[in-house]
């Protein structure tokens, strides 16, 4: 009986929500509501069914030999163990996620790194009273004027005014 | 700053203070780009002009007149200047002079009463022009920050996706598990059921048996009573009947 009992791991329901960002909730919580209904489930069967008195039967069963023969063939029985199909996706899903995971967080630091710099840039600013427009334009890239594509002056669209 | 109405009206109490110096106004100190390429920025442009004497005469004049001449020497050089002009008529006074008079007095008269009302106004648009800019520039950086918070939250949620795949194998486990006992449970109902009916089915027969064994056995003594008997059990019946009923009378 090696491959039954699969270990049915602990799992921190408290610290699994905390992580849960707000708009995946509602998956969540279906997860979580099977996942009950399922221990419920396993919880109200026994572990083994109750043994089968032979001795009440051998007496009362007239026919010889009857009885032994189920006895016989009841200890003989093995009742198969259901195939897991599942674990080997889930294991494959997990690796996905994890690749995927490694992905975004590179591309968050990656991303964090830039703010960071832009941040630098702004904390150490000189004051607007000391600046020139061409200190304006180096501190607040998005200000300055695009003389090639609107070589005329506002050199920029109307509407942007 | 010294302010300057206050030096001309007492200038022999000053005497004895040292010659006024304030480095923040007397610009001899500014340098100058002499070379062609300096790549360092310029210092801040200072926040006031520089210090002058009856809107006109700078400051620096009268600290360069006062090692030969003291503190009267510009004085006497200004009016000995006017008076020069005046009496030599190299500047002659006609019409001109009284229309400059009026209109410079009038001016003077002006801007020294409304001068600083409207300097106020135009520091307040400048002003108002800056905290525009440093309320962007502050912005900005907040939004800089909670976006570099609400990453690093992120990174941390998406810690938790073992979590997920943890619970999903939980899952299949305890359906397995489910499965199996399920079925061990089936096996045991089904043997138990079939014995208890062989079991059941003894009883019904042993049962009927005995019914019908009963019955045959009433049905044939009921039939064994023959007519003669009968009569003769009716007869003794009604002697017994007679009898008790003899016995009841007397005793009531």
């Amino acid at each position: 009986m090696a491959g039954r009992r699969a270990a049915v791991k602990a799992i921190d329901w408290a610290a699994f929500a905390e992580r849960v960002p707000p708009n995946q909730r509602a998956m969540f919580n279906a997860l979580k509501t099977r996942s009950d209904a399922l221990s419920a489930r396993l919880a109200a069967l026994p572990e083994k069914p109750p043994a089968i008195d032979w001795a009440h039967y051998k007496a009362a069963v007239a026919k010889a030999g009857m009885v032994d023969e189920f006895q016989k063939k009841f200890s003989a029985l093995k009742v198969p163990e259901p195939v897991d199909t599942q674990t080997a996706k889930i294991d494959a899903q997990e690796k996905e996620a994890a690749k995927s995971t490694a992905e975004y967080v590179q591309a968050s630091k990656a991303r964090i790194a830039q703010y960071e710099q832009r941040l630098q840039t702004l904390r150490n600013m000189i004051p607007f009273e000391q600046m020139t427009f061409e200190d304006l334009h180096e501190a607040f890239p998005e200000t300055k004027l695009d003389k090639e594509k609107y070589p005329y002056w506002p050199h920029r669209p109307i509407a942007d005014l | 700053a010294l302010s300057a109405p206050l030096l001309p009206s007492a200038p022999a109490a000053l005497r004895s203070l040292p010659p006024p110096v304030a480095a923040s106004v007397l610009h001899t100190t500014r340098q100058l780009h002499t070379t062609q390429q300096c790549l360092a920025p310029l210092p801040p442009l200072p926040e006031k002009g520089g210090e002058v004497r009856y809107g006109l005469i700078p400051e620096e004049f009268f600290q360069f007149l006062y090692p030969k001449t003291g503190v009267t020497g510009p004085y006497m050089l200004g009016t000995g200047l006017l008076l020069y002009l005046l009496s030599k008529e190299i500047y002659v006074v006609n019409h001109e002079t009284v229309a400059a008079v009026c209109i410079l007095s009038v001016i003077i008269y002006g801007v020294k009463k409304y001068g600083s009302a409207v300097a106020a106004f135009a520091d307040k648009l400048n002003e108002e022009k800056v905290a525009t800019a440093l309320a962007v520039k502050n912005e900005a950086i907040k939004s800089l920050e909670t976006a570099i918070e609400e990453e690093k939250k992120e990174q941390w949620r998406v810690e938790g996706c073992s979590y997920l795949f943890d619970a999903k194998r939980n899952n299949v486990a305890m359906l397995l598990e489910t499965n199996y006992r399920e079925r061990l449970l089936t096996v045991y109902n089904e043997v138990k059921k079939r014995l208890d009916y062989q079991v059941a089915m003894q009883n019904l027969k042993r049962q009927k048996e005995q019914d019908h064994m009963i019955q045959w056995v009433e049905k044939s003594v009921v039939q064994s009573i023959t007519p003669q008997q009968q009569k003769e059990s009716i007869a003794k019946c009604i002697l017994d009947l007679k009898a008790l009923s003899k016995s009841v009378q007397a005793t009531v």
